[in-house]
């Protein structure tokens, strides 16, 4: 099909490369330098999409980020994207692009039913009904409501693409490349300075490129391409295109997404699809310019209405006309730009001046070209439901609040201007307290709160000339500041056309007797009369207006509706619009893909995967792994069919009978050096730390300082002022930080070091009976006994030339020792372990057997140590010292905590030895109790105790020690059990603990 | 007062809405009230339309500072739950959820609260049995709860990663059926218009500077539009609460922090109840509007910005990806942050104090929201009766020296890292 | 993303560092007989201002050292941020 609307001439698009696309599964052609928006509307389609709420056709209104309406599902490379911007996704081969929000189709759409009942669908009717009868919202109303809302469908599939993050500093990050950030730019980086310069569309240079001005006496076009050549052969400067910087963050950090692969056909391997920078600005220069606002009118949102410079946009460089019997309509001269554009294509524009009759260099040069100008002129709506046809127009009475005639006025489009609005985004998100400007009718930048400046459009200045002197002035002395250089450039010589001052004139009045719908938010639907109804209920401030009617709250934020809103509220209020106010501009500037705001922590990286040395090993002998934390580590090593209780049992059984080993070097590890480190350990542990003997460890539990139990672990004193301390995986990083804490804050006196040592050992645990005898083979010259090395002893020694530490500590409860090695060493520390332990029938042994050995030892771990318990809930009370002073010990004369019937650990035995209990179960009286049922208190941990044979468990009740001998039911209605228990102690294997001393 | 129904929506259609009544009035501040209650928030506003309601308290003012609805209660994820572990926590938030389940009647407002559940999702058996005792606490407290495995998770959301190359891999989780979300601004709006027509004045753009004290009492308050006499007030500040302390020359266990919350573009639906993820920060639900509405952390340092940091929001939508993979090819449409009280304890407080006719309602958390309806007729009854209610013992300002903490997390006083 | 000069590093982005909260609190004297009211004021009680509030943060990803900070906690301005032990105005 040929592209009926498409300039032979005119256009910055490579006729030399044809591409053919689908847009509702019609195939079409464009050319390389298309958006989706320009390709279609070069095929004359414009109907692209219907309307939130009540399923109006409609079609392009802008050709950039402005755009309300073209939103559209696009399928490319295998992948399903909604909501993608038409006016602004390149065009490349094969991209299907489909209509949303319409069934069956955007030319036939079902939902239109709702634009006929509109009258009974203003602002806020939801929150007056669908409330009877009671269940119908949940059940009938809600599912439609959900079903008919939404925009495009989101794919369910897993996203492939590769997205990037990019960190950089500069001294100065210019935003937008038109005038003003151009000449910024220049003179900043001819200055020495390091600049990058940011432009979100693909080509450089903003209004440069349409508009019809001359530079230094050449085109504005061609003085962008010679400033933005000389600027990308500079080594101080990054020129980046396709990059919007969309956030500003606190200390001058700016955020910019980069779009870096879906306009290119064949991606090369590795490129990303989009890439996120963070960028740290000394300075930031906001030369993001102006979007053009429209006036409100009767059926404004008709397909083949658009704003005027974006109908010149798609001429100047898209080569494609929007229409052939266009109609202009503006309050200012730029609109008049446009109507010369189509009148160098020969096409005849008329043009509606809400102004009345005057003079200009535009006007006259479109009076000049014979080009039909009504001044005084409104429209009053456009007519035709999916195209533009005609428009019913009139001449404004004097106050301009209604019309004196009425015609109709055949035209295809309506192209529209109500004067420009500054980008004022980023200022205000740098925490500029915006200042309305009644000149320009619109807000703009004030004080910088941050190294921020706004130059060009972006802070009203409208005129070429005065662009330029900004941005060189303001190029070079913002870069002098920095670089200390002093080389000016002088600001060159420009030519524009001189403009009249525009009309307030926003929103025609509508004709006596019609109630044409008006809107100022397109995509939302928020029409006139719906913001004047919720002033009428009382919804008066502009968030309340903006929340009850959802104005500006589309994904286009509002940025062609939110003066208008304001506006309106103002003359209803019968206010000014500074009085109004401003809603909040927020990050993004434009929708981001989530996927470019995460960047390359998906999948298997999404945190990182911390394996010990003897990781491989494990994976070679079927270990099953856990995730503790970042940590990967075996839960147990599956033979043949074993379940996860076989296996745990099967392992646990082999400790206590035999000798077991256990890879333990996730276990945190703190070097702690000094004179004071006794004195130290005795502040932060619970119990007394100064008598420790050097070589040997001992048993500590650290409080918060509200008194609930923090950490426990062993330390050990290796020599006169070093100690070794280990603590819990889990809090191992919180550990290091509460040790510095209390020695640079509170304590900076103590002389003592502390170092994180947890990746410098590898360590494995030998428990059982027959640990001894694998040590003494592994150690030949070492004496382990147990007169030599007795519980909680230790010893250096070398393990077949490796240096190795000896701890007799023990978690198992079984005669047991902890060896470590530095990290390389630890592979071989564990093979030669297996290989000595062969004889002794050792087998390794993971985390759920450890949980079982310990659990059954009335050990206790994290499900007891939960951030709510003291020392006495769990049977530490011991370990508590009345003597001295420590860590939290204030705390725990609190009266919850010394509470007779306080909460204390027990064990649990089901009365039938047969029923596990539930880990989470909760403890009562009478099972069948009427609910609430009271609770006494929770089973923490369960297992299988190996040396009974039969379910045992800890659990945390009130009024603990008392309660043993009585018989209680552990219940998880979860799971649906309950179990009769008898309450015992909590150490169910070896009381006196004898084994960790034989 | 008008009642909204259908009939009167197509009444009014045919008089081109031109005649509905205004939902609530803008009163200028008398010079006395019975009660003044500070802030025009979710809480604020319940609290009087409940001392209207429950206690015939109805000549009483809020003052608000900006507009009503504009703090936490306009600005938070909308979930409403009751899922606790502790007793005075479920207690609490299970009897407002049987406010909740009327509250568009009883309002004469559609506030939209759906029960589409909640899932808690977990990614280890250590956390699933975490889960199993607050579920197992839950119904045995009478509250819906169910522990589903991971296939039944996969049930109800087919979408999430149950992929090999996953990180940490969905366990199972908990879930609460009967929990749900309503739309927010509605609630505020609801409660206003209710409690405007019993005789509340609703003052908006009015600040509170300073407090009337004299021996130990409240006499009043001075605004920004005059002084005002009263014996009692209600403070419902979360967020400013610090900030009014200051002037009572009072410290609180709160300190005050920043929530982010974003919302991607709206798409057609894709997820029906909210979902969190156990593995990292990150809760999401979808909006009538189809918007996917997320959250997930603090910004981790004191602040009063209601602006917050991209790191924050990346970190959690990264734990989004992790869970969601689908997200990584929606749009994020618009951020926006909420200043939180977050006490020390996770808990909040509603309670009397040591000044006699001041009464505090704060501590909020990030969990204020679903509260709302409990706090608001709590605190009526704590300001009315001049005592605690049994559903506010446990929210006393005194736990903390008393060791009756309410620690639904385990965190203590860092309350940045919860 | 706030850029915190660390006291010992130099300018870093907050990435680096952890938040330690209220930086005045002064924790008692081991040892000493303290009153029920002192001790939860130390541990529960904390000064939340808005605008310039002295805080701890800790260089975690760098020189591991506690410094303080002064910032102000409604536009995140650091006026200052000095060694422990250091004045802060």
């Amino acid at each position: 099909m040929s592209q009926s609307h498409r300039l032979n001439n005119e256009g910055l698009v490579n006729r030399d490369n044809k591409i053919s696309f689908k847009f509702n599964g019609k195939k079409y052609f464009g050319y390389e330098g298309d958006t989706l928006a320009s390709a279609l509307l070069a095929n004359g389609v414009h109907l692209v999409g219907r309307s939130f709420k009540y399923h109006r056709p409609r079609g392009f209104f802008g050709a950039g980020v402005d755009e309300p309406n073209a939103k559209l599902q696009i399928k490319l490379n295998g992948h399903s994207e909604p909501n993608v911007n038409a006016t602004e996704i390149e065009l490349v081969d094969g991209i299907e692009a489909s209509s949303q929000n319409c069934w069956p189709s955007v030319q036939f759409d079902i939902g239109a039913i709702n634009n006929f009942l509109n009258k009974f669908f203003p602002a806020g009717f939801y929150y007056k009904t669908f409330m009877w009868p009671k269940s119908f919202w949940y059940k009938i109303y809600e599912p439609f409501i959900r079903k008919a809302a939404g925009l495009g469908v989101a794919s369910a599939k897993k996203d492939k693409e590769r997205y990037e993050h990019k960190y950089e500093y500069c001294d100065l990050l210019v935003t937008g490349s038109g005038p003003a950030g151009l000449s910024t730019a220049y003179a900043a980086a001819k200055n020495g300075a390091k600049v990058i310069l940011a432009e979100d569309k693909p080509r450089f240079g903003g209004s440069l490129l349409t508009d019809n001005v001359t530079i230094d006496n050449l085109s504005g076009k061609a003085w962008s391409y010679k400033i933005i050549s000389e600027l990308k052969e500079m080594p101080n400067v990054i020129v980046k295109n396709r990059s919007q910087v969309f956030g500003y963050y606190d200390h001058n950090m700016m955020v910019m997404f980069e779009r870096t692969g879906d306009h290119l056909k064949d991606k090369p391997k590795y490129t990303p699809r989009q890439r996120l920078w963070y960028i740290r600005a000394k300075e930031v220069l906001l030369s993001t310019g102006s979007i053009e606002r429209p006036i409100v009118f009767g059926n404004n949102d008709t397909p083949g209405i658009f704003l005027s410079a974006a109908a010149k946009e798609y001429i100047k460089v898209y080569g494609v006309l929007v229409g052939k019997k266009p109609l202009i309509f503006t309050n200012n001269d730029s609109a008049y730009e446009t109507a010369l554009e189509f009148k160098n294509q020969g096409i005849q524009p008329v043009i509606l001046d809400t102004r009345e009759e005057q003079s200009s260099e535009l006007i006259d040069e479109a009076k000049n070209q014979n080009i039909e100008i009504k001044f005084s002129h409104a429209v009053m709506a456009a007519n035709g439901y999916k195209k533009v046809k005609s428009a019913l127009i009139g001449k404004l009475n004097k106050d301009k609040s209604g019309f004196e005639t009425s015609e109709t006025i055949e035209c295809d489009c309506i192209c529209v201007s109500g004067f420009w609005t500054p980008t004022v985004h980023l200022a205000s998100q740098s925490g500029n307290r915006l200042e309305f400007n009644d000149q320009i009718d619109a807000f703009v930048p004030n004080i910088s709160k941050q190294n921020e400046k706004s130059i060009g459009a972006s802070k009203g200045t409208f005129t070429l000339k005065e662009t330029l002197e900004e941005g060189f002035k303001i190029g070079f002395e913002v870069s002098k500041n920095i670089t200390k250089n002093d080389n000016f450039v002088s600001t060159p010589n420009s030519n524009e056309p001189k403009k009249n001052i525009h009309d307030k004139f926003w929103c025609s009045p509508l004709p006596e007797g019609k109630d044409y719908k008006r809107f100022v938010d397109f995509q939302n639907d928020v029409a006139v009369s719906d913001i004047e109804i919720a002033l009428r209920e009382g919804y008066r401030s502009i968030e309340h207006v903006k929340r009850y009617t959802t104005l500006g709250m589309a994904t286009d934020q509002g940025r062609t509706s939110n003066l208008n809103g304001l506006q309106l509220v103002a003359n209803v209020e019968k206010k000014i619009v500074p009085q109004v106010g401003h809603t909040t501009f927020r990050p993004p500037f434009t929708p981001i893909t989530i996927g470019t705001i995460v960047g390359r922590e998906v999948d298997m990286e999404y945190m990182p995967t911390r394996k010990t040395p003897m990781h491989t090993w494990h994976e070679k002998n079927n270990a099953v792994f856990v995730d503790a934390g970042a940590w990967k580590r075996p839960r147990y090593y599956k033979q043949g069919n074993e379940t996860l209780l076989e296996a745990a049992k099967r392992e646990a059984k082999n400790v206590r009978e035999h000798v077991g080993i256990c890879d333990v070097t996730t276990l945190g590890k703190i070097d702690i050096k000094g004179p004071d480190a006794a004195e130290f350990l005795n502040r932060v542990y619970t119990n007394a730390w100064l008598k420790l003997p050097v070589g040997k460890a001992r048993y500590g539990v650290m409080l918060r300082e509200d008194g609930i139990v923090m950490d426990d672990g062993t330390t050990t004193r290796i020599s006169e002022n070093h100690y070794h301390m280990t603590t819990t995986t889990a809090q191992a990083a919180n550990v290091l930080s509460h040790l510095e804490y209390y020695l640079q804050v509170v304590w900076p006196d103590l002389k003592v070091n502390v170092l994180s040592t947890t990746e410098q050992w590898a360590g494995a645990a030998l428990a059982g009976p027959k640990s001894r005898s694998v040590l003494a083979k592994l150690f030949p010259n070492l004496d382990v006994s147990n007169e030599s090395l007795p519980f909680m002893g230790y010893v250096e020694g070398d393990l077949f030339g490796v240096n190795a530490r000896i701890f007799r500590i023990s978690f198992s409860g079984e005669l047991a020792y902890e060896i470590n090695v530095e990290s390389d060493c630890g592979l071989f520390m564990w093979k030669k372990m297996m290989d000595i332990g062969k004889d002794f029938n050792i087998q390794p042994y993971g985390t759920e057997a450890l949980s079982t050995l310990r659990i059954e030892m009335g050990h206790v771990a994290g499900p007891e140590l939960d951030g709510r318990t003291i020392p006495s809930d769990v049977s530490l009370e011991g370990l508590v010292s009345k003597k001295k002073d420590f860590i939290g010990k204030r705390s725990l004369q609190k009266e919850a905590f010394n509470k007779s019937d306080r909460q204390k650990i027990v064990g649990l035995v089901p009365t039938d030895k047969k029923s596990s209990i539930p880990e989470g179960s909760h403890l009562v009286v009478n099972k069948n109790a009427k609910l609430p049922n009271p609770k006494l208190g929770h089973v923490s941990s369960s297992c299988w105790s190996v040396e009974n044979n039969n379910p045992f468990s800890l659990a945390i009740i009130k009024d603990g020690k008392n309660m043993i001998g009585k018989k209680l039911f552990a219940v998880s209605p979860l799971k649906n059990t309950a179990i009769e228990v008898e309450v015992i102690s909590s150490h169910y294997v070896d009381h006196e603990g004898k084994r960790v001393r034989s | 007062m008008q009642k909204y129904s259908i009939f009167s929506l197509i009444k009014n259609a045919f008089s081109n809405h031109e005649k509905w009544d205004l939902a609530w009035k803008d009163p200028t501040p008398k010079k006395e009230y019975d009660v003044v209650i500070i802030g025009g928030g979710g809480h604020g506003l319940a609290t009087a339309y409940y001392l209207a309601k429950e206690h015939k308290i109805t000549n009483v003012a809020i003052i608000e500072k900006g507009w009503i609805g504009g703090g936490n209660i306009g600005r938070n994820t909308t979930i409403i739950r009751s899922n606790f572990m502790y007793d005075d926590n479920a207690k609490f938030n299970e009897f407002g959820m049987n406010l909740w389940r009327n509250m568009s009647q009883e309002l004469n407002f559609n506030v939209m609260f759906s029960p589409r559940g909640i899932i808690n999702l977990a990614h280890s058996d250590a956390q699933m049995n975490a889960y199993a005792r607050r579920g197992n606490s839950m119904r045995l407290n009478g509250i819906d709860a169910v522990l589903l495995n991971r296939e039944e998770v996969k049930k109800i959301i087919p979408m999430a990663d149950f992929s090999e190359d996953v990180r940490y891999p969905i366990f199972g989780g908990l879930a609460q059926p009967s929990a749900g979300t309503a739309r927010h601004d509605a609630v505020a709006w609801g409660y206003a218009r209710q409690a405007d027509s019993m005789g509340v004045d609703i003052i908006q753009n009015c600040e509170v500077t300073g407090f009337d004290v004299s021996a130990g009492k409240i006499q009043g308050i001075r605004t920004s539009r005059g002084d005002i006499k009263t014996k009692k007030i209600g403070l419902c500040v979360a967020g400013s609460t610090n900030v009014l302390a200051e002037k009572l020359n009072m410290t609180l266990p709160i300190e005050t922090h920043l929530l982010q919350a974003c919302v991607s573009e709206p798409v057609k639906p894709i997820l029906d109840g909210v979902v969190t993820f156990g593995a990292g920060h990150f809760y999401i639900s979808q909006s009538d509007k189809g918007e996917m509405v997320m959250g997930g952390d603090l910004d981790g340092y004191n602040s009063y910005a209601q602006k917050g940091n991209l790191p924050t929001i990346q970190h959690v939508l990264t734990g989004g990806i992790a869970l969601f993979p689908f997200l990584s090819r929606l749009k994020m449409l618009r951020t926006w942050g909420g200043i939180m009280d977050m006490s020390m304890d996770g808990s909040p407080i509603i309670d009397k104090t040591h000044i006699e006719g001041l009464y505090l309602n704060c501590g909020w958390c990030y969990g204020g929201f679903k509260s709302v309806p409990s706090s608001g007729w709590t605190f009526a009854h704590t300001i009315a009766q001049d005592k605690v209610h049994e559903l506010n013992e446990g929210f006393s300002l005194n736990r903390f020296s008393r060791g009756y903490l309410l620690d639904e997390k385990g965190l203590g006083t860092k309350t940045w890292i919860s | 993303m706030l850029y915190i000069k660390c006291p010992y590093c130099g300018y870093r982005s907050q990435k680096e560092f952890a938040y330690g909260g209220d930086g005045t609190i002064k924790r008692p004297e081991l040892n000493q007989n303290i009153s029920d009211e002192k001790w939860d004021e130390f541990v529960y009680f904390r000064k939340s201002p808005r605008g310039k509030h002295i805080e701890l943060w800790h260089h975690i990803a760098g020189c591991r050292q506690w410094f303080q900070v002064q910032r102000n906690t409604v536009t995140h301005e650091i006026f200052q941020t000095a060694k422990m032990g250091e004045d802060i105005k």
